[in-house]
């Protein structure tokens, strides 16, 4: 097997995951490896993952990149949690907010303690046990504390961004650390006759671009994944049936807050997602159950302000290729599958990605080993984040329209049913597969659908009920004085990283 | 408050595993929650071979509260800071599993990626400088991690040597103190429900018939309740690992006190040696298709630091697991609930992890199935890759001196171990997966120390040139080694913080 080194990296489309894999690249491989992006400027960038989950500050930090610097080159605002409107039931709202849940007691998860108490009549629901739920409640944002004494070390936050500022901003990264820029549009894409390995893409204007790895960022088309190797696509739309969205950006008006919402609708869900200088907003639905037009009107009648353009829409398929990694190409973002944004992990599964493909990187040999270990350890990332979002769907009260009768009936995928079985035996849940949401984010969305254990951990027994009380009481108060000390997410912004335009 | 609580657990057997699960129950059935016995025979002895542990054991005593000091001192504990295998790979040649890592990692790349290239520079490199607690196994130095920001002496990782008896019995004070009450006597009868099979009563031989809602067998190797009485089955494993024998005898210490287990391959097995404060544990595990058992005596007895002080007792086993550890209201703890060699001294770390996942998922009388499997889930999956830590040990020789290493080397492997040697042999990568319990830096001590050889080095290091990749290297090394420098001998640490009263 071939050990020479990679030489050159040909990225193939420039939107948010071109980008992301560019600025990554060229910062952990140096200039020992060419780095070139092709992109055109005649090809939009879809940017529906304009909000994001915890882990992007780690991605950032690999980077080095300076948050406030960040902020204010995206327009960003912070991002303490989702807020759930009329999933469970219409009327009713939830929110699953980041970091973590109370604090546990001898051992035993503070939920557990939580559900003993709240059957007993305790008037006060889990979430005023979550700094950043109180705090997205009023409004406030501050980042963690360091001390982990202190029960302000206990949030945790992500960004709401303009994607296209986003990659615009990697960008210069990128090119500052020597990736390469192309502009062009492919026609062709030539492969290797004796294994099929991708040999060069081809430009509109007969230049010829080779690389050794290639990375395929051209969104839904596949270009290279799907259009050149034939990777293959598996559906997952028996759990996920909606096919379309239809997005408008709008005038942003009032508070900001410190979190993104998503209102359930009869054939769908639409999100809200609040930037420093618009808010973004989009319809995800079911084809099958409302037609085009009455979903931008549902959209276009749910606005917080006057909207900012025409309303766009997107189709899809969610499900997965087959293979992220085939012969010698990557795919990342929309040309590796698409899952709804309902818990906003689009960028994360780029993060994922890149990450795993940094710590497999190859060799001119391309050794099959570590591209199943590579196909392994991401299909199960997103197999796990797959089985979070069915859940949202299927643990449903509602009853008012096909769509959720639908869901609340399907057949769901084994390892979600055991998930559910679990919990709702005695409320217990275990992290599998090394997945991404972990009990916290579980926990706040099995009680926010309603999905009520039997029982609790008996060991929760074990402890004095007012002695419990007495704790709780006192987390309560501990959470109060810490977000009452805290800005207001607009004036946070104000002092530190007020958007640049 | 639940009306469904369980009433009384009956813990049957006290050795370890046993008083291990008193304490933990003492510990966290506070007000009375429910009435916990422990029911043993002063006339069945028990097997103490786990007297060697590793660190995860610091969570447990600390989950205990205990005292360090105290517990070292009422054990005639010793230090351990790693392992070191010597004939494993090769007649003559010797290596240390240390605890803790080695170097660090640099630009988001792995030391271990960084030392796989550094050898191809300085072929006769040793893995072994680059770990603090490697260093001072060496140097038969000591202490705990001080708070010394970035240095390696801020992270010192350590487990124990100890009396596994000793142990027992100071388990067994902590839990009477807590309201564990021990019953004497033999149990001659186990009563079952007739609908499901649950256990519901031990008869013991004065004829007192005690009666529980839970059962915990820690009846050792012949699992009274979950085998006996629920027939519960055993997954069989010696094709993976031979050894089904272990003759143990315990010996004068003499010379210096070493701060790590040994483990010495043997021509049909291992020896281990086991420093405490008082004494030597030493044993020899060995393959009884491959050599007699008076043949391993004599190895055993021609291999000690120094004169015997009991007769050489022999141990048989199988090593496998049984196939639920967790069956109707019975859960098997130790070796009720299975065997694995301690090769890499997991056997009380075991019994550790079985109370902590029982602990997450305690029942109440009305026993989920759901959690029940979610229990045995969990349970099959630390054996598991246990076991395949273990026989990575076995399968990486080059030993040509005995038809029991050629075996091992030419034995088909299970998938994950076969899976995770492949990547390695790629670019040297280890995974570490859903929480296995040896991380990637055991899985690497290993398999440099035993020669696993990878076909290249992950191509992300070369962002370090030759220059900058000698100096750090260089570096670390000669920052351990200082830090080697400033730590008392390990003798001195114990005299000086927890000798124990050997009167």
């Amino acid at each position: 097997m071939n050990t020479d080194p990679i030489r050159s990296v040909l990225i193939v489309g420039g939107g948010t995951a071109g980008w992301m894999a560019a600025a990554a690249l060229s910062r952990a491989l140096g200039r020992s490896v060419q780095i070139r992006l092709v992109e055109s400027e005649d090809i939009g960038t879809i940017g529906v993952g304009e909000a994001t989950i915890p882990p992007i500050l780690t991605f950032n930090s690999m980077l080095g990149i300076d948050e406030n610097d960040f902020v204010k080159h995206t327009n960003a605002t912070f991002k303490l949690g989702i807020e759930f409107v009329n999933w469970a039931q219409v009327g009713h709202r939830y929110l699953h907010a980041f970091g973590a849940l109370g604090l546990d007691i001898e051992a035993i998860k503070f939920y557990q303690l939580w559900l003993k108490l709240y059957r007993q009549g305790h008037p006060h629901y889990i979430d005023e046990y979550s700094v950043s739920a109180m705090a997205a409640k009023l409004g406030r944002f501050s980042p963690p504390t360091l001390d982990p004494r202190a029960i302000t070390s206990t949030i945790a936050y992500a960004y709401h961004f303009d994607a296209a500022l986003y990659a615009r901003y990697l960008r210069r990264y990128a090119e500052h650390h020597g990736a390469i820029r192309i502009e062009g549009k492919i026609v062709d894409v030539r492969l290797r006759g004796t294994d099929g390995f991708i040999e060069s893409v081809v430009l509109e204007g007969g230049e010829t671009l080779e690389a050794d790895l290639f990375i395929d960022c051209s969104g839904f088309q596949g270009l290279l994944i799907e259009q050149a190797l034939k990777t293959g696509y598996e559906e997952w739309t028996q759990w996920l049936p909606c096919d379309r969205a239809v997005a408008v950006p709008c005038d942003s008006g009032g508070e900001l807050t410190p979190y993104t919402r998503s209102t359930a609708h009869t054939a769908g869900w639409q999100w809200r997602i609040p930037l420093q200088h618009r808010i973004g907003n989009g319809y995800v639905y079911c084809s099958r159950f409302i037609s085009d037009d009455e979903a931008a009107a549902t959209l276009l009648a749910n606005l917080d302000g006057r909207p900012l353009a025409e309303p766009r829409f997107l189709r899809f398929t969610t499900g997965r290729r087959k293979k992220f990694w085939n012969k010698n190409c990557v795919a990342l973002g929309l040309a590796s599958g698409f899952m709804e944004p309902l818990e906003s992990t689009s960028i994360h599964l780029v993060q994922v990605g890149i990450t795993r493909l940094l710590a497999l990187f190859p060799r001119r040999g391309f050794n099959p080993i570590e591209i199943d270990e590579y196909n392994r350890l991401c299909t199960r990332a997103w197999e796990r984040t797959r089985d979070f979002i069915i859940l949202h769907y299927h643990a449903t009260g509602r009853d008012d329209a096909p769509l959720w009768e639908y869901c609340r009936n399907m057949s769901i995928p084994d390892t979600l049913r055991r998930k559910i079985e679990l919990f709702r035996t005695s409320g217990r849940f275990f992290r599998e597969d090394d997945e991404l949401f972990v009990d916290s984010n579980w926990v706040a969305v099995f009680l926010g659908q309603k999905i009520w254990p039997a029982t609790y951990d008996p060991l929760a027994d074990a402890l004095d009920s007012r002695a419990l009380e007495r704790s709780f009481q006192h987390l309560r108060t501990m959470i109060r004085r810490a977000v009452e000390a805290m800005p207001s997410h607009q004036a946070y912004i104000e002092r530190h990283c007020s958007a640049v335009t | 408050m639940s009306t469904n609580r369980l009433r009384r657990i009956v813990i049957v057997g006290g050795g370890t595993a046993g008083w291990m699960a008193a304490a933990t129950l003492g510990r966290f059935l506070k007000n009375r929650y429910c009435e916990v016995r422990l029911i043993e025979s002063e006339q069945i002895g028990t097997v103490g071979v786990g007297e060697s542990t590793i660190p995860q054991m610091r969570t447990f005593n600390r989950m205990l509260a205990l005292d360090e000091n105290d517990f070292v001192r009422r054990t005639r504990a010793t230090f351990k800071l790693g392992i070191q295998f010597v004939d494993w790979t090769r007649i003559g040649h010797s290596y240390i599993h240390p605890f803790g890592p080695f170097g660090l990692s640099m630009e988001g790349v792995s030391f271990h990626a960084y030392w796989l290239k550094y050898r191809l520079l300085e072929p006769t490199t040793d893995l072994s400088d680059f770990s603090l607690q490697a260093v001072a196994c060496r140097r038969g130095k000591f202490m705990r991690a001080i708070n010394a920001g970035n240095s390696p002496l801020s992270n010192i990782a350590y487990a124990f040597h100890f009396d596994a008896a000793l142990y027992a019995r100071f388990l067994r004070s902590y839990a009477e103190e807590r309201g564990v009450v021990r019953t004497e006597g033999k149990i001659v009868h186990v009563e079952q429900r007739g609908e499901d099979g649950f256990i519901t009563a031990v008869v013991l031989e004065s004829g007192e018939r005690i009666e529980g809602d839970f059962f915990i067998d820690c009846s050792g190797f012949r699992g009274l309740l979950i085998e006996q009485t629920l027939k519960t089955g055993y997954e069989d494993w010696s094709h993976w690992l031979p050894c089904n024998r272990a003759v143990a005898v315990p010996c004068e210490s003499g010379g210096e006190l070493t701060p790590y287990t040994r483990s010495t391959a043997r021509k049909a097995g291992w020896q281990w040696r086991i420093p405490l404060q008082h004494r030597i544990g030493n044993g020899y595990v060995y393959s009884s298709e491959h050599i007699s058992d008076d043949e391993a005596i004599a190895t055993l007895l021609a291999n000690l630091d120094g004169a015997p002080r009991a007769e050489p007792r022999i141990i048989k086993f199988v090593t496998g697991r049984r196939k639920k550890f967790w069956n109707k209201n019975c859960l098997a703890l130790g070796l009720a609930s299975g065997f694995l060699e301690p090769l890499e001294s997991t056997s009380i770390h075991l019994v550790q992890s079985g109370l902590a996942n029982f602990m997450t998922l305690f029942p109440d009388r009305d026993i989920s199935p759901v959690e029940i499997e979610q229990y045995n889930r969990t349970m099959t999956w630390e054996f598991e890759r246990i076991r395949d830590f273990l026989v990575l040990h076995y399968h990486a020789n080059e030993r040509d001196d005995s038809e029991f290493w050629v075996y091992c080397r030419n034995m088909k492997l299970p998938d994950f171990l076969q899976h995770k040697l492949e990547l390695f042999r790629a670019h040297g990568r280890i995974f570490r997966e859903n929480n296995e319990l040896f991380n990637d830096t055991s899985w690497f001590a290993v398999m440099i120390g035993q020669n696993v050889r990878p076909r290249a080095y992950d191509p992300l290091v070369d962002v370090l040139d030759e220059a900058e990749l000698r100096y750090r290297m260089q570096h670390i090394r000669d920052t351990i080694s200082r830090c080697a420098d400033v730590m008392p001998t390990h003798r001195e640490f114990i005299e000086k913080h927890c000798k124990a009263d050997l009167s």
